[in-house]
Formats: C-alpha cells, structure tokens, sequence
C-alpha cells in the first residue's frame, strides 16, 4: 500500500463487502479518498492509522454539513474521545449513510448522531441542539427562547408517545418510519 | 451523562441484599455486561414486536451469539473500569447507550467515576428526574431487548445458554447471503460485526462434519452467488456512463437536495425505459427489415430532422416501409414472419412496461403512502428533516435559512390560530377556485378544438396536389409548432391563477396546478389521436400510418425545442430579469413539477409513436440526453434550491402515478384501438391486406392448428383469450381479492390504534408504578403501618379508570390525578443520600419491561392483601409474582406460536 496507487488486499476487500453496505467500488474509492487524506508518511501503515478529526473533516462531503461534529464522534472508535477515525470506522461511516443501508439502520445510527450528549435518548437540551444546527448558528435565523421552547414542546407532543419527556430509539424509529424521505436524505456518497 | 440511572447499584448493599437472592452475581454475567450499549437492539425494534422473533432465524437476537469466552472480553471490561477520565468519547464502548442496569453493576469499582458523573450532571437535583430518566431506559429496554431483561431470572442462565446453543445453531445453518445480511444490519463498528461473523463461522465449521451434504450446497451456492456479485461488479464497471451520471446527480443533490434530484432520476428512469424499447425494436423489427431493405432513391437535404418527411419516409423509421411477407435469407432456416415480429414485440415491450410500472408505483405507493392520515404533525418532521446529501456550503446556508423560516412560521401559526374566515369570505375564495377551474377547462376545451379544426384544415390543404415539395413540408410543420405553443403557453398562462387563488396548504397548489396541466395535456393527446384514428386513417392518403408516425416526429421534436425555449425563457432570461431589472424576482427556483409534466408528455408521445415508427425511441434517448444535459447546466447556472419544503418521494410517487394512469393506460388503449378496431393501409406496411391488425393473430393461430405439436397454442388462445368466460371468471376473483385485502387492511388500521393506545397506556402505567416503588421506599422507614394502608388502597383502582380513551383525556382523568396525588415530590429523597437499603429498587425496576408492566399492576389488583408487613416485602412479593405471570404469558406466547 501507499500512495494513490495502494490496493486493499483482496480478502480483506472481500470481508469489508461482506460487512458493509458497500459495493467493491465504492470500497475502493473510499480508500482512495482515505489515504489522500493520510499524510504521505503514514499511507504505507494502511488500516492502523487514524485521522484526526480535522481531517476527516476536510472531505468537501462533511465539510458543509453541520452535524459533522456528531458523525465523527459516533463513528469513530478511538479511546481519547477525539473522533479520530481510522479506515474501517470511515467505511463503517460509509456504509451507513449509503443507498443500500436499510432504514433501520439509517435511524439507528441518525438517533446516535442527534443523541448531543449521548445519554440514549432525546431530551430538550438534544432537540435544541438539533434545531440549533437546522437553523444555523447566525443571529438573525436562530429561533429566540420561547420559540424554541414552543418548538420542543411540538416535537414532544408528536412524537413521544410514552409521554415521558423524552423521545428514545423505539419513538424516534417510528417517526422516521413515517417519513418516506428519510432514507433518500440521510445519504452521503463519495 | 451516563450512570444516572443505576444510581442505586453503586451501594454496596445491593450485592448484600438477602431480598434479591436471584440477583446475584453469576458467573456468566461477567461476559455479558459489556455491551456495545446499542447492541441490544439485535436487528431492529420493529422486529421485537414480533413474538416468534426467537423462532425466526432472520431475527434473531446476535446480541446473545456475541456472548464470548469471557477472556475475549477483559480488555473491554478492562476499558470500562478505567475509562473514568472520559468514559463518552469512545462510541463504541459508549456506556451511557447501555440499556441493561447491571452494567453498572461494575462501578463500585472505580467509585470516582460514578462521582464525576454526578458532578457533570447538573440537571437531575432531584429523584423524580431520575426516576424518569431511569423510566425512559425502562422504555428502551422493554422494546430494545426484551431477552436481556430476563437476566435477572432465576433459571434464566441455563435458559440463555441453551437459546445461545440454538442462535448459533440457526446462524450457522443459516444460507450465506441470509447470513451476511444479518450481520450487515448489525449497528456495531466493524470489529464488532467481524468478531461474530468469525464467532458463527467457527461455529460453522465446528458443525462441518454433521452437515457435509447442505454444507457443500451453501458452498456451491455461495461460489454462484460470488461469482455472480463478480459478474455484476464487472457489468457495473462497464456502465462508466452512469458512473458519470451517478457524478452529475451527485452534484445536483449536493447543491439542490433530493427534490430537484428527484427530476433527474425521473428523467434517466424514463431514459432507461427507452433504451430498452429501442434495444428491443432494433433488433426484432429493423434489423430483419434492413436484411431486405431496397436503396432509398429520395434524396437528402437536411429540412428532415425537423419534419421527418422526405428521405425518412421510405426508411425504418416508419410503419410504411415494412414488408408484409416473411423473410428469410436461406432457404434452411425457418422464415421470419414479419407480421408476426412486429405484433409480437410491440406487445411484450408494453406488456413489460405495464408491469414494470405497475412495480415501481406499487413499491413507492407502499414506501410512501404508509399511512399518511395518522402523520399529521409538523414538528416531527424536523428530526428527519435535514438533507445529508447536500454538501454546498452556500445551499446548507441557504437550507438553513429556509428552515429557520419555515419554523417561525409554523409556530406564529400555531400561536395565532388558524384565522376564521367568515361565511362571505369562504364563499368568495370558493367561487375564485371554481372560476380559475372553468377557465381552466375552458382553456383546456378551446386548445383542443382549435387544434382540432385547424389540423383538420391542414389535413385537407397537405392532401391537396398542387403545391411544391418544401411547401408541403412546411405546411405539416404548422400544426406541431401550434400544439407545442399551446402546451407551453397555457400552463404558463395557468400560473396566474396562482395570484388570485388562495389555498390553505402549499400542497393544494401544487396538486391543483398539476391536475390542471395534466388535464390540458392529456386531452391534447386525445384530441390528437382522435385526429388520427378518424380523420387522418379514413382520409385518402396512400399510407395513413406513415402519416401519424411523421406528425409524431414532428410533435416530439416540437417538444424537444420548446423545452430547451423552455429552460432559455423560464430559467436564464428569467434570471437576468430578476437580477438585473426586477430585484425582487430574484433568482428563479427549478419548476420540478412543469417539468416533470413535460417529460410525461413526451414519454406519452413516444409511447404512441412506437406502433407507427419503431425507431422514435431513438428520437427520444438523444432528445433526453440533450435535455439532461441542458437541464443541468441551465440549473446550475440559474436556479437556487427550492425554499420550501417538497416532498419528493411522495411526489415522486404522484409522477409515477400519472405516467402510469392517464398517460400508459391511455396509450394502451389507442394501440388496443388501432390493433383491433382500425383497417390498416392498403398498400403499405406489414398488415396492408388485412381487415384490421388482429386478424394477423387469428390467422397464424389458424395454421398452427395443422400442426399437432402446437395445438396446446390454440388451446390458450381459443380458452383464454377469445373467451368471455374466463375474463369473466379472473375479473370475480380479482375482485374478491381486492375485497379481502380491503378488509384485511381495516382491521389492521384498527389495531394499530389499539396498539397506540396501548402504548400510551403502559407508558402511563409504568411512570405510576415507578412513582409508587419510590413512594414505597421513602415512606418505608418513617411508618410502614401507614405504608401498609397505602398499599392496599392503590390497588382498588378499577383498571377501566387507568385507561381513559385518548392520551389528552388521560391527563384529567380521576384514576391519573390520585395517582400522581398520592405521591408527594417531599417524599422523595435525594438520590445521592438515598443509600441504606435501595437495593430494592433497582431489582424491581429492572424486573419490568414495559410489556410485563400491565401483567405486574394485574397482580396488584388481584392481591389486595400483600403477604408481608414490610412494604418493600410487599412490593417483592408483587414484583415477583407479577414475574411469574409474565413468564407464564410469555409459555403461552410460546405455545400459541
């Protein structure tokens, strides 16, 4: 491996198709974008290496994107909670937001990346930060205290069928159960 | 913030406690704590509902075959004990996702960590806020993972064991594809998915030797399957083209979202469907053609492409040209026939188009017409809002923007009320839409019969024989341009109405501005093919088939053209204006569903065209080709991303719907028309001779009756399609099949509203429950005489008044108020000092799932008169019983399925 010119292993090409969503293609080009990303030195390391999230973050797919933070932080598995990523947690990343991945999943993992403080559900202070990042954090388009508050109160009384206050996994599935558009929308291509 | 609902496991007494005894420490608990947190949720939660999801081998639970040798598990367990300095940042280990309290049973280890949550977690001061958030885990866990909430169980372990011994079981026996589907929808990280792909392979081929025989079968099937996905791969890396196109959609939904892209998927479906018919055209119609073809002797001048006139008319291109014999180039190979070729292929190409229609429209009727009368909010909406395919900055400004919009809007709406239109107001706003309807129609009426009367004028006037070559010509060019005018002006001219009407949703608009084009298109076309089934093939043109396939040209071309105007006006000039002399225009938005309706249109043409000139499908795949390209640039270069919302695959699924009713079914019935009904050309074209088109079928099946071997052919057609008897009989049975799945969908409309409605009922149940238990706890100490009164006088709540009918009733209702009444926020204790005996709780809390909540207050009903004196001995006992019963519920489950 190493440079633009550096191949997967064929077995291991054959065992991330069998994991993942992807088709060979785009493994490969995930690759090829991967180790662009690499600095020259490390390409040789292949699969050990892990990009900083400032690098991951620099791909002009997840650059614009203003949950990108929350990508990062989901999919990355590196202990120091920077969300460095390495390449298969980039395909696992990938694979989920490809066409083919099922709904399920695609909520699944949608819920992690809108789960801000990663507690397991929905509470207020993740649906504002939800609406923060819809809205933009600019003055003029934010929503004011009591707007957001009405805003909240709307979602929950929609979608939180137990009534608890909060939304979790099973409540938020069924909205996006609902909503056709989702998958086709929650989908980054390379 | 993670640990905040096992609060109570940090005490030491727990593991003390002599009231739990099943909750002791098991061996095999070791394993089986550290969890990816999401892991217990083995496929999906829709497909826990399912009672049989231990019998199903697609869904079965992995979490249970991840269970692994508990050395394989150290270093995570390792990583948890130690992870205090930052226990969130690894996702995968992330323990705040863990549904399954006994994780944290592993805490009192490292007791600081469990500290600095508490000091990161300054909005739960209270127990009521943790007594909810452990409520919501509850919720998770009764729907994530009802198998590892019997953990606790007594038995439960060996019972595991052997479920586990029987998952692996099954994954193994699984087929190779089912099986790497399963593990695909795992939503683990990578090394996690291949440690149990890894896991059920050594199980696999520890069972190698039982099974040889289905082994060697998975194998080979294996081998095929790979060797197709090869072939597949390989097939795909020879469509480069639309690689190239997978770029350019890339681009445009980068830039534009889904809705725009949507218009350019439509467009390479509908492209898609014309290479196909061409594919299948050129090489059963034209190519034997052109084996017998004679030199054409007109000459070329190039005026041609735009009336297809001229040289073209004595080429493929046209009905007229083809033999009515047979063809065959050696006298040893049997001869095509012609007539044959030509009906036959045009048939199944249609046949194949139905039902390929018929799929996609059922598959996103059913993707996106799920139940669209129960989704009535908004606000929900904006969980799944966001559009993750847009990678422009600028458009992920401007979406911001628009959606910032959008919700103040919505919430000043809901905040004001809908306005009350007074009774003049409405009739006023009623009489606008029924006044812009008729003059809709009018419009639409007064196009047909202008084109009508003038292409029955133009008719006579090209009949007549006094007139050069090139002013023949000519004239035909007149009535395309007139119907392609009238196609692009009138819509544009319907787009006024939209200052005068008013509707109350966006959506109506839309769908009215729709139904009115549609309308006027679809009654040009009919008005057109009238023309040329009465006028044109009972006038005295020598080949009247030739005739139409040249207006049709002629229309398709029109078309093309004005569609490229179309994109010049309506996008390019439209922008200069709006950005030069009128600001307040300003850029224009893409027009997805005039566009759309374009494409419809000229798909219904070329549908038509098809029977009259085999080749306008080539017309049409260069005609799209252009259009695409030309729709891009002028998008990119003119357009802004739509400002509101638009529902693209719901409309999506409305496009496909009207390329399939009134344009497919439509044309399917003028070729039914022109086959059965219509005399076809003396002199030309491959039927010329006959009475009408069918009579070729008829006749063929005529001499397949001498020949023996192929009287089972004659059989079919004289008993199936001759036959009265049969239509009758298949369209009966059509019928009641419609009719049963009718009431089949009733019903289940109905039992999802029982289900709601029990949803919300357990929900309730359990906060009420949880509230008692604390309630329980804290009045324990103080008196547990008073407690005992207590106890029994919850119970005699009539479970009728626990479930009112509708969630906003359940808020008032009498049964809610004593229950909240009856627990005192100042009973509560602080959770951080609420250490002498909790152990309790936890257990019992963790004894419930949601779905044995109602099982659990039963029981409290039935005993009124708990065993013990101690409240948490009542509360034990109860828990333990209503255990017993949900196990028995769950045998019976069991049983039934």
């Amino acid at each position: 491996m190493g440079g633009s010119g550096s191949h997967l292993p064929r077995d291991l090409l054959g065992e991330y198709q069998e994991l993942t969503f992807l088709s060979k293609q785009e493994i490969l080009l995930a690759h090829r974008r991967f180790s662009e990303l690499l600095p020259k030195e490390e390409r040789d390391r292949g699969f050990l290496s892990r990009l900083p999230r400032s690098k991951i973050l620099t791909l002009p797919e997840l650059r614009a994107n203003p949950f990108r933070h929350r990508i990062c932080q989901v999919f990355s598995t590196a202990d120091d909670g920077e969300g460095s990523m390495s390449f298969e947690d980039f395909l696992d990343m990938l694979s989920v937001f490809s066409d083919t991945a099922t709904p399920e999943i695609k909520s699944h993992y949608a819920f992690r990346i809108f789960d801000f403080d990663d507690d397991g559900t929905l509470d207020k202070k993740d649906l504002e930060n939800l609406v923060n990042c819809l809205t933009g954090e600019g003055e003029e388009s934010r929503l004011n205290p009591v707007e957001m508050d009405q805003l909240i109160q709307n979602i929950l009384e929609e979608s939180d069928i137990d009534k608890d206050g909060t939304i979790n996994l099973s409540e938020f599935q069924h909205i996006i159960s609902r909503s056709p558009d989702f998958p086709s929308s929650f989908k980054i291509v390379l | 913030m993670a640990f905040h609902y096992n609060d109570a496991f940090e005490n030491p007494d727990y593991h003390d406690s002599e009231t739990l005894e099943l909750d002791r420490v098991r061996p095999r608990w070791s394993a089986s704590f550290h969890r990816n947190p999401y892991d217990s949720s083995p496929y999906d939660p829709y497909d826990d509902y399912s009672a049989e999801e231990q019998n199903s081998p697609m869904e079965m639970p992995v979490d249970s075959v991840q269970l692994q040798s508990p050395a394989e598990y150290s270093p995570r367990a390792f990583a948890f004990e130690t992870s205090d300095s930052n226990p969130y940042g690894n996702a995968h280990i992330n323990p705040s996702f863990d549904y399954e309290p006994e994780f944290a049973y592993m805490l009192p280890t490292s007791s600081d960590t469990f500290n600095d949550h508490y000091v990161h977690r300054p909005d739960t001061p209270d127990g009521v806020s943790i007594i909810q958030r452990r409520s919501r885990q509850e919720v998770d866990m009764a729907v994530l993972a009802p198998s590892s909430l019997l953990q606790l169980d007594p038995g439960y372990n060996e019972e595991k064991q052997k479920q586990e011994e029987k998952l692996i079981q099954n994954l193994a026996n699984l087929s190779t594809w089912e099986r790497i589907k399963a593990i695909k929808k795992i939503p683990k990280t990578m090394k996690e998915k291949r440690e149990i792909r890894n896991h059920v392979l050594r199980e696999k081929t520890k069972s190698h030797n039982q099974d040889a025989q289905i082994n060697r079968c998975t194998q080979c099937f294996y081998n095929t399957f790979l060797s197709f996905r090869r072939f597949k791969n390989g097939l795909l890396e020879c469509f480069q083209f639309f690689q190239l196109w997978q770029k350019t959609l890339k681009v445009i939904g980068g830039k534009f979202g889904t809705s725009v892209c949507s218009y350019f998927v439509f467009l390479t479906w509908l492209l898609m469907f014309n290479v196909f018919s061409f594919l299948v055209n050129f090489s059963f119609i034209t190519v034997p053609q052109l084996i017998e073809a004679k030199a054409d002797n007109l000459s070329f001048t190039g005026l041609e492409f735009f009336t297809g006139a001229g040289y073209f008319k004595e080429t493929v291109l046209y009905y007229g040209f083809y033999t009515n014999g047979t063809i065959s180039k050696t006298k040893s190979t049997s001869p095509y026939d012609m007539q044959l070729a030509y009906i036959f292929t045009i048939g199944i190409y249609f046949i194949l188009c139905f039902l390929s229609l018929l799929y996609s429209m059922a598959k996103s009727f059913r993707r996106n017409f799920i139940n669209p009368s129960m989704y009535s909010g908004h606000a929900a909406k904006l969980l799944c809002i966001w559009d993750f395919s847009i990678t422009n900055e600028k458009a992920v400004k401007l979406k911001q923007r628009n959606l910032s919009t959008q919700m103040k809007e919505t919430l000043s709406e809901v905040n004001t009320e809908v306005l009350k239109l007074s009774v003049c107001q409405k009739i006023a706003q009623l009489s606008i839409h029924l006044a812009a309807w008729v003059v809709s129609l009018g419009a639409a009426a007064a196009s047909c019969a202008g084109i009508y009367y003038f292409s029955t004028a133009n008719l006579e006037l090209f009949l007549k024989d006094d007139k050069t070559e090139l002013e023949s010509e000519a004239v035909t060019l007149v009535l395309p341009i007139v119907v392609g005018l009238l196609n692009h002006m009138v819509p544009f001219f319907y787009s006024f109405f939209g200052f005068v009407e008013k509707f109350t949703y966006p959506k109506y608009q839309i769908y009215t501005s729709i139904g009115r084009n549609i309308i006027l298109k679809m009654s040009i076309i009919g008005i057109l093919c009238y023309y040329w089934l009465n006028i044109v093939a009972a006038s005295k043109a020598q080949c009247w088939e030739t005739l139409v396939g040249q207006d049709i040209y002629k229309l398709i071309v029109v078309e093309f053209i004005c569609c490229l105007l179309g994109s010049f006006f309506g996008e390019f000039v439209r922008r200069i204006i709006g950005t030069k002399c009128c600001q307040q225009l300003g850029v224009p938005e893409f027009d997805i569903a005039r566009n759309v309706l374009d494409l419809i249109y000229a798909q219904t043409l070329a549908w038509i065209g098809i029977f009259f000139s085999p080749l306008i499908p080539a017309i049409q795949i260069i005609s799209f080709f252009i259009i695409f390209y030309v729709k891009k640039v002028s998008l990119m270069m003119n357009c802004q991303p739509p400002r509101k919302a638009w529902r693209a695959s719901q409309m999506n699924t409305v496009f496909i719907f009207l390329l399939f009713f009134p344009s497919f079914t439509g044309v399917l019935s003028v070729i039914a028309v022109i086959v059965w009904r219509m005399k076809p050309s003396e002199m030309c074209g491959p039927f010329r001779g006959l009475e009408t088109i069918f009579a070729a079928i008829s006749s063929w099946v005529a001499i397949l009756a001498t020949y023996p071997a192929s009287l089972w052919v004659v059989w079919i057609y004289h008993n199936l399609f001759e036959s009265v008897h049969f239509f009758f009989i298949l369209s009966v049975i059509v019928l009641i099949i419609t009719y049963l799945y009718w009431q089949i969908i009733d019903g289940r409309k109905i039992m999802v509203r029982l289900l709601q409605e029990q949803i919300i009922n357990e929900g309730k149940d359990k906060m009420f429950l949880l509230k008692k238990l604390r309630a329980l706890q804290a009045s324990r100490l103080p008196n547990t005489g008073q407690q005992q009164e207590r106890n029994s006088s919850v119970p005699q709540l009539p479970r009728q008044q626990m479930l009112p009918s509708s969630p906003d009733d359940m808020e008032r209702s009498p049964g809610i108020m004593e229950r909240d009444s009856y627990v005192e926020p100042s009973e509560m204790p602080e959770m951080n000092s609420f250490s002498p005996h909790p152990a309790e709780i936890p257990g019992m809390t963790s004894f419930f799932p949601q779905a044995e909540m109602t099982s659990f207050s039963r029981a409290v009903q039935r005993d009124p008169q708990p065993a013990g004196t101690a409240g948490i001995s009542d509360a034990l006992a109860l828990a333990l019983r209503a255990r017993q019963e949900a196990e028995w519920e769950m045998g019976e489950e069991d049983f039934r399925s």
